[in-house]
């Protein structure tokens, strides 16, 4: 059958990817003003990516994230409020205020954590894969990973085990041209990452990480084959970023204009839009109203983040270290 | 962009397409891979056949995908070994934005330059948005993958003979070239595209991940040229009406679910796929005719590829003609340069058994068979 999205799909899309952005935008304004404690790193450009693979997932399912994680975290269902006091370093955060952004974990939704290890995502994800595989509930595992973290021996070990072992892994590779001031042309061998896929035995697909329906396609006949037990796929999407490596980066290794013009011609969310509307299935009234609300809602966590507590001394060593 | 500097003739273009290769079909019907390494070796296996019949100098793209920087390091380590010579390169001083918009500029700064033809690497879609631009200038299509019905998948020195011998009229491009059919689309009464193979309309909305896998979302299909030992969507027309690349007609068919219609075909329309598909009509498309497509929603997919979204309102049509992009014929003309004695250079008179052998009686070789070597 064709890929089919209902007019609730097609909302649904849209309000995850316009809720990504609109919290990104707004982090980027409030890091300017020194509220927000340590790195941050924005996913904003990005979002047909997350949206287009996390949209075929359930609750069964995992996925490991990078130090660039707020949509993945987002797409995968993890509170808005919580990811924004947790950025805050507020104890009502996801993580009660001691992960702060590159640590958002959630794992009663599936999100096993933005990782601040360059490639730490992928080892995860084969542990997640192997233990859906054993549970037989047709979990699926997925690791977003850059072009930077593509490099690392980790994500290399993690593609090799996942076709040994045949897990339920899809490796997700956002190349965003940028490890980060480090352009990929330098820095990644082979430029086009999916050229990997077929040395580790999986397939390899690379998609316009611009174009929601490319990612959401592809994503959702690799989900299939991992959920039907025929192993690993590797997705490449190639995507950009609109902001710097992380918050107060200069960003010299860029173009003139670059970003401008990538905002102005590679704009995941207007495509979509202009595509829904041009072909009748949703009006821009709707989508509208989406705005409204998802800008009523970033507020609001916003304001909720700045207004909760920190968390206390006495938690100082709490959470942090796990027995076994 | 640099001011064009004068190349020396003749010249052979050369466009590669990194992007070719990659998509979903690796993921839904185990199409080839193909690697940027290869592709990058195809081009200097192509270099040193074009050196070796005179061709004096090629002009190639810039990409970022890794194919021009192999070939400029090869190009160094060539000059440093005692290898057969190469043409001089010329890398074009375009702006690379890694879509189909790089291969327009590439063929316009080609023709400026006056190249005698182009050397395509890539699949379909590379040579349909070429074949919009190349006006006469021939193209030597040459397949990067399994999943073309357009481009042959050749080995590139051979091609790079073939190139070398058009390029420098050591065959003539008349003798050597063919002109190609094209199908038009035109979209409310404007022409929005064109496509060398096939046309396909699917009930998809969107274009998604671009390729077609799936038989049961198409509705009308039609074709230039139709061969049985197709590959793709034409395939549907190949094993049920046949037609040449040379004839001067295409075909249209309605399709309809398995089991409908007038036929259900088995058809590989991808590689490593053979799919049932139900055909309701056959019908011939005459150059020049207008046949307009039933009003839905859907997708137009051009060779293969998902290219346009269209929703019921749309007023879209496709048409039949026959001046399409020139082609050298890789196979004609390496023959025609054999009868002209081209690649053999006689050092001693034939004995007379070499005559009786190989002109008269081939199939009934004597125990004093002469071996050339």
């Amino acid at each position: 059958m064709a890929t089919t999205l209902s007019r609730e799909d097609l909302l649904r899309a849209y309000r995850m990817m316009k809720t990504i952005r609109e919290f990104e935008e707004r982090v980027h304004t409030e890091f300017a003003t020194g509220d927000i404690p340590g790195f941050v790193h924005l996913y904003a450009g990005e979002e047909a990516s997350a949206t287009g693979v996390c949209m075929h997932l359930n609750e069964n399912d995992k996925i490991a994230s990078t130090h660039r994680g707020h949509g993945h975290c987002i797409a995968k269902g993890v509170d808005v409020d919580g990811m924004m006091a947790e950025i805050y370093g507020k104890a009502t955060g996801t993580c009660r205020g001691k992960g702060g952004s590159m640590h958002i974990a959630d794992l009663d939704m599936g999100m096993m954590g933005a990782n601040g290890i360059v490639g730490g995502g992928p080892p995860l994800i084969c542990g997640a894969g192997l233990a859906a595989k054993f549970k037989k509930k047709n979990g699926v595992a997925i690791a977003f990973v850059g072009d930077g973290g593509s490099n690392q021996g980790t994500t290399l070990e993690s593609l090799n085990l996942a076709t040994v072992w045949q897990l339920p892994c899809i490796f997700v590779m956002e190349n965003n041209g940028y490890a980060e001031s480090t352009a990929s042309k330098w820095s990644v061998a082979c430029k086009d990452i999916v050229e990997r896929a077929h040395g580790f035995g999986m397939p390899g697909v690379m998609v316009d990480g611009h174009d929601f329906f490319a990612v959401y396609e592809a994503a959702g006949e690799a989900v299939q084959r991992a959920r039907g037990g025929a192993g690993p796929t590797l997705i490449e999407c190639k995507l950009n970023r609109y902001f710097g490596h992380f918050e107060g980066d200069a960003q010299t290794y860029r173009g003139v204009d670059e970003v401008k013009k990538l905002r102005e011609t590679k704009d995941c969310i207007n495509g979509f839009a202009k595509r829904v509307t041009g072909a009748g299935m949703l009006s821009r009234a709707e989508l509208d109203a989406i705005d409204k609300q998802v800008l009523a809602q970033i507020d609001s966590a916003v304001a909720k983040a700045k207004a909760a507590p920190k968390p206390a001394a006495s938690e100082l060593l709490t959470d942090v270290y796990m027995s076994y | 962009m640099s001011p064009l500097a004068p190349i020396e003739k003749p010249a052979v273009g050369i466009i590669a397409n990194p992007a070719s290769g990659r998509d979903v079909r690796r993921l839904v019907a185990k199409a080839s891979v193909f690697h940027t390494a290869e592709k990058s070796n195809m081009v200097q296996r192509a270099l040193t056949a074009l050196a070796s019949c005179g061709v004096r100098s090629a002009v190639m793209t810039r990409d970022l995908g890794g194919i021009a920087g192999g070939v400029l390091r090869a190009l160094e380590t060539h000059r440093a070994l005692p290898s057969a010579p190469w043409p001089s390169v010329t890398f074009l001083d375009l702006p690379i934005e890694d879509s189909a918009i790089d291969s327009v500029r590439a063929v316009d700064r080609m023709l400026e330059l006056g190249v005698a033809l182009i050397l395509v690497l890539g699949g379909d879609g590379t040579h349909r948005v070429i074949a919009g631009r190349c006006g006469s200038i021939p193209l030597v299509a040459l397949s990067t993958g399994t999943n073309n019905a357009f481009p042959e998948i050749r080995e590139a020195t051979i091609a790079g003979l073939a190139a070398g011998l058009i390029a420098t009229g050591a065959v003539s491009r008349e003798a050597g070239t063919v002109r190609n059919k094209v199908l038009r689309v035109r979209m409310n009464g404007e022409e929005r595209d064109l496509a060398l193979v096939d046309v396909c309309a699917s009930r998809d909305h969107w274009t998604g991940a671009r390729a077609v896998w799936k038989p049961e979302d198409l509705t009308e299909l039609f074709v230039t040229t139709a061969r049985a030992d197709a590959i793709g969507l034409s395939a549907i027309a190949g094993l049920t009406h046949p037609v040449e690349r040379s004839a001067q007609q295409g075909v249209r068919l309605k399709l309809c679910p398995v089991g409908e219609g007038i036929m259900t075909v088995r058809a590989p329309i991808a590689p490593g796929l053979i799919a049932p598909v139900g055909i309701a009509e056959i019908g011939t498309m005459h150059p020049g005719e207008e046949h307009m497509l039933e009003k839905r929603r859907g997708v137009l997919a051009l060779d293969g590829e998902r290219e346009i979204e269209f929703g019921p309102e749309s007023r879209l049509s496709v048409s039949l003609h026959l001046d399409g992009p020139l082609t050298v014929d890789i196979g004609r003309v390496m023959r025609l340069a054999v009868e002209q004695g081209l690649f053999a250079e006689q050092v001693r008179h034939r004995p007379a058994e070499y005559h009786e052998i190989y002109s008269t009686a081939p199939d009934q070789p004597t125990e004093e068979t002469w071996q050339p070597h």
